[in-house]
């Protein structure tokens, strides 16, 4: 133990000398690698400045940490409850997955006040994995101890009160801390579009065009600081209450959830189901609105939209302007959600063959995967300044991550059996990799892809916002800068559109692909 | 078909049996339950009657897929037939349950694992709004009963797979049920903890003659617990032939080696495996 402690140590250190090293080497005339003293000396030298700004956000990301997750877990418990509810709030909850939050943010400014913007981006970014984990905690429960609950005349909300809560505190643990980290994304998204004074998203919003790299740096490190410090709180909470509580019910006796499979629905009932969820996010913004009586100018609803694209005097020039935007933001994304794909895959499959690549990586790609990826704009735009690259490398960054710890767990997942019987013939490493663990994993492609495609686009989107500007990212910024409200509802609705349709391509792919 | 006489001939039998003036405690009456697989529809069960006399101890044995376990589930209302009706004295099974005098378990101990052995016993308590407070001399009695002493703070993740059955076992019986439904309660655990749980459901049994359906793959475990063996044969799920146990009780392990046990082991086989008894 201590002797591990010691190597990390040592190997910390290490690091630190190296690039204090190579920090003093300039590349292009630009210190692109300030040396960690130099970081530090700017952190001492704008000390009073970072406590307010982090102060701010922290404050924004906490107040939507909670409010965010108080709205998920009653969700979680309701949809569970009544499994009808769910269906109808589908397309809801497919839209705030998808929802790149930073088109979101010039929205709520026009919607809300103050500080609210903020908090409202930071509660809505935490929403979505916070009650998919709580949810799936639920369903997950042991169908023979609702057996025994229902033996002894206990209803569902017996099976809620005994079972399901309790069962589900892992899952949301799990959840919580990613939801940590996305609520100090949100946050700093939020703090971009509301031009408000204090937050690290206005610091580095602000710093971008000061060709000051120990500041950019120290902006990136500190933003990743809280997300992290977030997450460990979280990490240590998690393991402090759920010490002693391993599942001891044999998997594989387990039946099917009664809840997952078709509720016995008619064909019409269903279609009618379907309907209602595709409709329910319009829904629900022309009832914000109508709710809130917000001047249809700043806040139109979704036919005061349609007619400004498709019947309104500008509707043609404000559809070239989207179309223009949208043909250079979404090839970018989908080469650097191909390519960051693909990297992914390649790495986890070799890191079956050579296991300790796993052991190197895994760390580095968990603590990533959770690192507000705006925070790594700035370091970007030192290496690769302003250009496609940038958009390129961003939407990869935050691609590769999340989608290497997800695929390499699935190719651990791959049964050992399967592994043996190409052993037991004599195969070697390479043909047990490509006959069992390639095919075996596939699947975990499509789960991947789903999870990190929403990511490619938001990548792309702050890239083109901060560094590019280019493309839809860039678009809703200037409009947001020229209060031009028609452009700023139009995109945001056109970058959601763009975001499910991927979402549902994908689950399409996957469900045509996998049998 | 020499089946379906044998059937007809067989619940007249089993409908002579019980007195008038007494109403079975279970009672499946020609009961059919039919699941849409993958491969199409299954007759789990095509018209099966069962009747179990208030204190019988019941065992029901049959190959893969015979219903068996379907059967019970219906006793407890945990699933619901096409045809034909379950009733628990003369209730419908979800109505009695209610009374909380129905005790279950399972292969799986289906343990809550936050939650220590005591607490674990207690839930069909809690879930019935009684204090598990007031019935700690209860619990601690039939943690002592099971074999369990001294382990009541103890979590499922602690214990061997026999204790966590036990546990389960436990929980059956602390609302002290008047109805026992188990199915295949030890059919995870290996040869010797099976034969040593056995004799003390025997013992846990004769301590509080609750009337018991047992579901079970062991020939030697429905023989060695049961008053009556039920042999059911698959596809379509039926009873193929009733057998009447007279050993007396309590039985000692020993009566495994006999040679009327081996007989009755030997009868059962020959059913099991569609051959002529006899």
């Amino acid at each position: 133990m201590t002797l591990r402690l010691l190597r990390s140590a040592a190997i910390a250190v290490a690091v630190l000398l190296v690039w204090e090293a190579v920090g003093h080497v300039p590349v292009q005339g630009v210190r692109v690698f300030p040396p960690p003293s130099a970081i530090f000396w700017q952190y001492v030298a704008d000390h009073d400045l970072y406590l307010e700004h982090i102060a701010a956000t922290v404050h924004t990301a906490a107040l939507g940490f909670v409010f965010g997750n108080a709205a998920a877990i009653l969700a979680a418990i309701a949809f569970c409850r009544f499994p009808v509810l769910e269906r109808v709030f589908h397309g809801v909850n497919v839209t705030l997955f998808a929802v790149p939050m930073i088109v979101v943010g010039p929205v709520l400014v026009l919607v809300l006040d103050g500080g609210l913007p903020q908090i409202v981006l930071s509660a809505l970014a935490v929403y979505f994995p916070s009650m998919a984990a709580t949810l799936v905690g639920l369903r997950d429960v042991d169908l023979r101890v609702v057996d025994v609950i229902r033996s002894c005349g206990g209803g569902e909300t017996a099976v809620l009160r005994f079972a399901r809560l309790r069962g589900a505190l892992p899952s949301l643990l799990a959840g919580l801390k990613i939801a940590a980290s996305l609520s100090v994304l949100g946050a700093i998204l939020g703090e971009f579009g509301s031009g408000e004074r204090w937050g690290l998203g206005t610091f580095l919003l602000g710093s971008l065009g000061q060709a000051n790299a120990a500041r950019l740096w120290g902006i990136s490190l500190a933003a990743t600081g809280i997300a992290m410090a977030g997450y460990g709180i979280l990490a240590l909470i998690e393991r402090r209450m759920l010490g002693a509580t391993i599942p001891v019910t044999l998997a594989a006796s387990r039946l099917p959830d009664h809840l997952a499979r078709g509720s016995g629905l008619s064909l019409a009932a269903s279609v009618g189901l379907s309907l209602l969820a595709i409709a329910m996010p319009f829904l629900l913004w022309a009832a914000i609105l109508w709710v809130t009586g917000l001047n249809p100018i700043i806040a139109p609803g979704p036919v005061d939209t349609f007619n400004y694209l498709f019947a309104g005097p500008e509707a043609a020039d404000a559809r070239a302007r989207l179309f223009d935007a949208l043909a250079s933001t979404l090839p970018m994304a989908f080469l650097g959600l191909l390519a960051g794909l693909i990297a992914a895959f390649v790495l986890a499959a070799l890191s079956v063959l050579v296991p300790t690549l796993t052991k190197a990586l895994m760390p580095a790609a968990l603590m990533l995967q959770s690192t507000p990826l705006v925070a790594l704009a700035p370091i970007v735009l030192l290496i690769l300044g302003r250009d496609v690259a940038a958009s390129l490398t961003l939407a990869i960054l935050v691609v590769f991550f999340p989608a290497f710890v997800l695929l390499a767990q699935g190719f651990a997942l791959v049964p050992r059996a399967a592994l043996e019987v190409v052993e037991a013939y004599g195969g070697s490493q390479l043909k047990r990799l490509v006959l069992v663990s390639i095919p075996y994993s596939t699947r975990y492609l499509f789960a991947a892809a789903k999870l990190v495609a929403p990511r490619a686009l938001l990548g792309v989107m702050v890239a083109e916002w901060l560094l590019t500007g280019t493309g839809l990212g860039n678009l809703l910024d200037i409009s947001r800068a020229s209060l031009d409200y028609g452009i700023i509802w139009s995109g945001a609705v056109a970058s959601v559109l763009v975001a499910v349709a991927a979402y549902q391509l994908v689950s399409i792919l996957e469900r045509l692909t996998i049998r | 078909m020499n089946v379906a006489a044998r059937l007809a001939s067989m619940e007249r039998e089993v409908r002579h049996d019980t007195p008038v003036s007494e109403p079975p405690d279970v009672f499946i009456d020609h009961v059919t339950k039919v699941f849409d697989g993958a491969a199409g529809k299954v007759t789990a069960l095509d018209k099966v009657s069962l009747s179990l006399r208030r204190g019988a101890f019941v065992a029901i044995i049959g190959p893969s897929g015979c219903g068996k376990s379907t059967l019970l589930r219906l006793a407890a209302g945990l699933e619901q037939a096409d045809l034909g009706a379950a009733f628990i004295r003369g209730e419908d099974p979800v109505t009695f349950r209610a009374r909380g005098e129905l005790g279950i378990a399972f292969q799986d101990p289906a343990l809550l694992s936050w939650r220590s052995v005591a607490r674990n016993i207690a839930l069909p308590l809690q879930v019935l709004g009684r204090s598990p407070r007031k019935h700690a001399a209860d619990i601690r009695k039939l943690i002592d009963l099971v074999g369990l002493s001294g382990y009541q703070d103890a979590l499922p993740g602690q214990l061997s797979g026999g204790m966590r059955q036990r546990v389960a076992i436990a929980r059956a019986l602390v609302t002290n049920p008047s109805v026992l439904l188990l199915d295949e309660p030890f059919g995870a655990l290996d040869q010797i903890l099976r034969r040593t749980m056995n004799v003390e459901l025997e013992r846990i049994w004769m301590h509080r003659r609750a009337t018991t359906l047992l579901v079970t793959h062991g020939i030697d475990e429905a023989v060695f617990l049961a008053d009556e063996v039920v042999v059911m044969q698959a596809r379509p799920g039926r009873i193929a032939e009733i057998v009447p146990v007279p050993f007396p009780r309590p039985r000692d392990p020993s009566l495994m080696y006999t040679r009327e046990f081996q007989d009755i082991c030997a009868r059962l086989s020959a059913g099991l495996y569609g051959e002529s008894a006899g």
